[in-house]
């Protein structure tokens, strides 16, 4: 039984279940370090998924839907920015308006173009993004298995080192840090604290819609009707679960992952019933957060919109 | 003040999100036609599935008959009452609620409007205005039980369900008696894909919790998942191995990777109950759909049939005239 649950396909697993919301949390990081709350995270992946595979279905090539899943991202992202930048408006009312926009115009769009109401066509697997496959097969067969993954995967390891690089060693992340903690400082030092906001909060949609396109077309190969199923929450509990650090943010989405790989592995091996095996990831948050996290401390100017004295 | 301005405007961009439905409503309130109305559940009518199922039977309804047909896709469960009442406000003279979990807020709404005809699906709604549709989906995953079981070359099978609820339970226990009906020792391995109805939306968890069915042995899965089984078919492609779908006639969408499927013919019972309301026949009560009136099957098409050999249909096809006979007990998880 141990061994049904306890073995090398957990890890892949894991991996697998992790990457969307590395790439979310990611996202988040670069919103929240400049000060602005992105409760949105939600919304820019379903953003993301539903233009990967629409733009995949019409265009037949995978590259293109998730460079256009970028995009819409990115286009998102603009929202949220002209709205708490800009006129700043609340931070969380804002993205909450995007999280719930999120829910209808796909079920719009998907009605002009495919004449549904929140789906797109199945593609083929052909056109949805390729297992790369990292070690030799004959050589390594475990490392193999492990590491046959879709190429968003990687990316999403990549860029955590990629984050953590421009965030503490950059001068746009010490900028970035900056103006989350002390936007007045940064403005008195020439700093554009708009500018900076901005390139954080786009830079955001662009992650988490990179998270959903992985779901759209990596995992799988269609979008369906707010296939995030709450992702974005959870990669934004994990970003402050990690305490708006990269590498932190990593370890709790891998725990996430973990624990969600877990209790599939746990269903109908192990003889408990089913609603507290489904509660095992959200128990395991609580105890970490309660038990080793204690206090999570996010950027001083988190939420605050700012005023140009 | 510009941030209070922006607010308010997400405000009401809000509301008009909820209420532009209901105009429209209104303008047809006063057209002679029969007015059908019907309201999705979760899943949408795009999910392939059991509501496009019971929409594809409406559709054919609205092409035969002269009724105007407005749907509604909740998107959350608190948007079913309302909508609900909507249609019943204006008084729509067929108002049919898809999936059990409408059954309580249907039973309130129909006894506020005594004088309109409900339908309700997959529960029951002890009120004379109601016509309630059961399904004996035992039976049909009985017969795809049998024909995994045929199939399987590993001696295990697997079983995805969406919501971890008692129906659902009735597909799982059909499956699994129909499975050890033709192999006694067949090892079945079953998952839910989550305990909120959001279950019934999450394909990727779907692929995954495939993915692991199959790593552990599996060769066919039969999924009663909503869009989340989209992803066991996903798996199913990876891996070269079986699905069987479930509700509607799904061989399509994975040509060659899905086995059959265990089909609910919600459609054909949705449009036989509005034929009845235009030719002023409708009856309330408990209506029950099974092998015996074409109500649950397994589906053979072109997508499927050089994938089940004919000695095995043969033995399906027996196994559901007893069935029907009453040689063959089928357990019905909700029984109790």
């Amino acid at each position: 039984m141990f061994r049904n649950v306890f073995n090398y396909t957990l890890i892949a697993s894991t991996i697998r279940l992790a990457t969307p919301l590395i790439l979310a949390a990611l996202g988040g990081l670069f919103s929240e370090r400049s000060g602005v709350i992105n409760i949105a995270l939600e919304g820019m992946m379903l953003a993301g998924a539903f233009t990967a595979a629409t733009v995949t279905a019409f265009s037949h090539n995978p590259w293109l839907g998730v460079l256009a899943a970028v995009f819409a991202g990115v286009l998102t992202a603009a929202l949220h920015a002209v709205a708490t930048i800009n006129y700043r408006a609340d931070q969380v009312v804002s993205g909450t308006a995007i999280n719930i926009l999120f829910l209808g115009v796909p079920a719009l769009l998907s009605g002009a173009l495919f004449d549904s109401t929140g789906a797109t066509p199945q593609l083929p697997r052909e056109q949805t993004l390729p297992d790369i496959a990292l070690f030799d097969a004959q050589s390594s067969p475990v490392l193999a298995s492990i590491f046959n993954q879709k190429p968003l995967v990687y990316l999403a390891f990549v860029l955590v080192a990629a984050t953590f690089y421009v965030l503490y060693r950059t001068r746009f992340g010490l900028r970035l840090r900056a103006v989350g903690e002390n936007p007045e400082a940064a403005d008195t030092a020439g700093v554009s604290v708009i500018k900076i906001r901005y390139a954080g909060v786009l830079i955001s949609g662009a992650l988490a819609a990179l998270g959903g396109a992985y779901l759209s077309i990596g995992q799988n190969s269609l979008f369906t009707r707010n296939m995030t199923a709450g992702r974005g929450y959870i990669a934004l509990a994990a970003l402050i679960f990690g305490k708006w650090d990269p590498v932190g943010a990593l370890l709790a989405c891998l725990l996430f992952g973990f624990a969600d790989a877990v209790a599939i592995r746990m269903q109908g091996t192990v003889n408990i019933p089913n609603q507290f095996i489904q509660m095992i990831p959200y128990l395991l948050t609580i105890v970490v957060l309660a038990g080793l996290i204690r206090r999570a401390t996010p950027p001083k100017a988190l939420g605050v919109a700012y005023v140009k004295e | 003040m510009r941030a209070k301005l922006f607010s308010a405007l997400a405000f009401l961009l809000l509301a008009l999100h909820c209420g532009c439905a209901t105009r429209d409503l209104a303008a047809e309130a006063s057209d002679k036609k029969a007015k059908v109305g019907i309201v999705f559940d979760i899943g949408g009518k795009d999910d392939r599935s059991f509501n496009a199922a019971a929409n594809s039977g409406m559709l054919l309804a609205k092409k035969d008959f002269p009724i105007i047909l407005r749907d509604v896709e909740p998107g959350d469960p608190t948007s079913i009452e309302p909508a609900l009442r909507a249609f019943s406000q204006y008084g729509y003279n067929l108002i049919t609620g898809v999936g059990f979990a409408q059954g309580p807020i249907l039973t309130e709404v129909a006894k506020d409007y005594p004088q309109l005809h409900y339908v309700l699906i997959d529960s029951v709604a002890e009120s004379p205005n109601v016509a309630s549709l059961l399904f004996k989906e035992h039976q049909g995953s009985f017969l795809v039980g049998m024909i995994a079981a045929y199939t399987s070359k590993t001696g295990v099978l697997g079983f995805i369900g969406g919501m971890d609820i008692p129906l659902i339970h009735k597909f799982a226990t059909g499956y699994e008696e129909g499975a050890r009906y033709v192999n006694p020792n067949i090892k079945i391995l079953q998952n839910y894909v989550g305990i909120t109805d959001a279950a019934w939306n999450n394909p990727g968890k779907g692929r995954e919790l495939a993915n692991a069915q199959y790593e552990q042995g599996a060769d066919v899965i039969f999924q009663a998942a909503g869009n989340s089984g989209l992803g066991v078919f996903d798996a199913a492609e990876a891996y070269k191995k079986f699905a069987i779908g479930v509700d509607a006639n799904q061989n399509w969408v994975k040509p060659g990777f899905i086995l059959t499927s265990m089909l609910k013919r919600i459609d054909n019972a949705v449009y036989s109950i509005v034929k009845d309301e235009v030719e002023g026949k409708f009856q309330g009560g408990v209506h029950i759909y099974g092998l015996e009136n074409d109500g649950v099957g397994y589906a053979l098409d072109e997508y499927n049939k050089h994938l089940i050999p004919q000695h095995v249909i043969e033995k399906v096809e027996q196994a559901k005239q007893d069935i029907i006979a009453g040689k063959i007990k089928v357990t019905d998880a909700m029984a109790k």
